[in-house]
């Protein structure tokens, strides 16, 4: 039986060789794609962060081509963070506000819309604008959703889950903090809390109601090693935290699953034609 | 006769599905291997076609006198070579093959037996299992062909020995994994079977991975040769394309097996749990 104390153990890396790894997965899919370069949204986060550093190891800083794009209430501390992480990068970060292509919107069609709607269209609008820039310069959008948020569906479909290509979708977030740390990303990205920066003091752990660090144990449990909820909590985890995790998880499936087509031919794309893309 | 054997290790990637372009970089590995003075040259698992292929299989499928064999029967001239191929036969059943080139024509062919169908492997739905395991046809007899998930039922390679065997060749096509140690996860795996496939068979294993990504899925590298008694005597890098060349002596292993007579001692009258 795996131990709880043994768990966070088990998800540490070995940064160097994960990193080469991730390094050449950038690299073949740039080649494979005949394409000039990446294309990134920095947000000042971390995952951000570290997707960006990946690319820049591979490819080098002249073909990464990263944006900052804010909207009105995005925080200061955001535009610092991801100012420093350009900087050590040694990367340009041009910057698009999508506040005036946000707020017409709702201004004129939809004024009641919540929070959460709002926060959608600014990631769509954030995917499309990469997408945008990306056809211009001949590059891939690159991904920077986790794997902890991918099970959660801690994400906005065809927003900040959309890319070209995502080297971090195998990464717990606990482990992108490993690997951020092993490149020397700015501390201060990886320090704070994580934050989907929708709304001023948002975090995502307050948001989700237990911490990234416990969801990835529990994840670890469950979809690695196939663990059924109940064996989860007689390793020492709280039950209703173990319930959320596996709520969100099953909920969200949807969103890892893109374009479902309604099979009549008997050779639906995907199901009964699976064309490799590579 | 001489016993002495160079032998290369072709780590390279395949471009998924892109035959033509896959056997331009088979022929120039051969020239490669030639001015290295390599006799048996061993490419990867379906190297001329890429693994992944899925409904492509099909598209790429060759059969055995197809014009892109004969370019390689060509190229190889008086080296041996093993290639990986999507082997179609005269009823359209497609196999996951490795193909022996050597005295200027296919002097033999091993079809997958074992073709793993869980997890990130599909081969079951796509290629039909090989039911024949034989010794390739070379002067001595000395060579057992297997692929990837064939060394994982050891008894495979315990009759190649019991019927002469004294160098398998493994091709493989070998997804990696990352975990804590400094090697990939799925590697420490492999070398435990290879170590102990050569231990325990008292012969020699040379096994061919490739590199690259498909899919979103990374191949390992770390092609290595194994000493008969299970000493790995060099052994290419992760990740990266890599020739690996060494001279290896087949009477290495009848020198072992002389004091550490396994393979002979085998019995096949014991009674009991099959």
């Amino acid at each position: 039986m795996i131990r709880k104390e043994e768990i966070r153990k088990r998800l540490e890396l070995n940064a160097e060789l994960a990193v080469a790894v991730l390094e050449s997965f950038i690299r073949d899919a740039a080649r494979t794609a005949d394409a000039q370069g990446m294309v990134v949204g920095l947000s000042g986060g971390v995952d951000s962060a570290l997707s960006t550093a990946l690319a820049v190891h591979a490819l080098g800083p002249e073909k990464v081509h990263a944006f900052f794009l804010p909207y009105s209430a995005s925080t200061s501390e955001s535009r610092r963070d991801a100012e420093a992480t350009a900087e050590s990068l040694g990367v340009d970060l041009p910057e698009i506000d999508i506040t005036s292509m946000i707020d017409p919107y709702f201004d004129k069609y939809e004024p009641d819309a919540d929070r959460l709607r709002r926060g959608n269209k600014m990631a769509r609008e954030r995917m499309s604008i990469l997408f945008d820039q990306a056809k211009k310069k001949g590059c891939l959008v690159l991904g920077t959703s986790n794997k902890t948020e991918i099970l959660l569906g801690y994400s906005t479909i065809f927003g900040d889950n959309a890319s070209s290509i995502n080297p971090l979708g195998d990464l717990y977030k606990q482990q992108v903090w490993q690997l951020a740390k092993h490149l020397d990303l700015p501390s201060a990205v990886i320090d704070k809390k994580p934050s989907a920066d929708l709304w001023p003091g948002q975090t995502d752990e307050d948001e989700l109601g237990f911490e990234y660090a416990l969801a990835d144990e529990v994840l670890y449990l469950m979809f690695d090693r196939g663990l059924a909820p109940d064996e989860v909590v007689a390793r020492g985890y709280e039950a209703a935290v173990v319930e959320k995790i596996q709520e969100l998880e099953q909920r969200n499936r949807f969103k890892r699953r893109l374009m479902l087509v309604a099979r009549l031919s008997g050779s639906a794309i995907n199901l009964d034609r699976e064309i490799p893309r590579d | 006769m001489t016993t002495q054997l160079t032998v290369g290790l072709a780590q390279l990637d395949s471009r998924l599905g892109q035959i033509e372009v896959n056997l331009g970089c088979h022929l120039e590995w051969i020239e490669r291997a030639r001015e290295k003075g390599v006799e048996l040259l061993i490419f990867p698992e379906l190297s001329l076609t890429g693994y992944r292929l899925l409904h492509l299989t099909g598209r790429v499928a060759l059969r055995r006198n197809a014009p892109q064999i004969e370019r390689l029967v060509q190229a190889a001239g008086r080296m041996s070579i093993i290639v990986g191929i999507v082997e179609e036969d005269d009823k359209g059943v497609l196999y996951n093959s490795s193909l022996l080139i050597h005295g200027g024509q296919v002097n033999h062919v091993h079809r997958k037996l074992y073709l793993p169908t869980y997890g990130i492997f599909q081969e079951g739905r796509f290629f039909g299992p090989g039911d024949t395991l034989e010794l390739a046809q070379t002067d001595n007899r000395h060579l057992g062909m297997l692929i990837c998930e064939d060394l994982w039922h050891p008894h495979l390679a315990r009759s190649l020995a019991i019927a002469g065997a004294k160098m398998l060749t493994v091709l493989s096509a070998g997804p990696g994994r990352v975990g804590s140690g400094n090697v990939p996860e799925s590697h420490r795996d492999w070398e435990s079977l290879t170590r102990s496939t050569a231990l325990v068979n008292t012969c020699w294993v040379l096994y061919c991975n490739r590199v690259g990504w498909e899919e979103g899925s990374f191949y390992t590298g770390g092609s290595h040769i194994v000493r008969p008694g299970g000493e790995v005597m060099a052994r290419a890098p992760y990740l990266d394309e890599h020739l690996l060349v060494a001279e290896i002596d087949l009477r290495e292993v009848d020198r072992l097996r002389w004091r550490l007579p396994l393979v002979r001692a085998v019995r096949t009258d014991i009674k009991g749990a099959r």
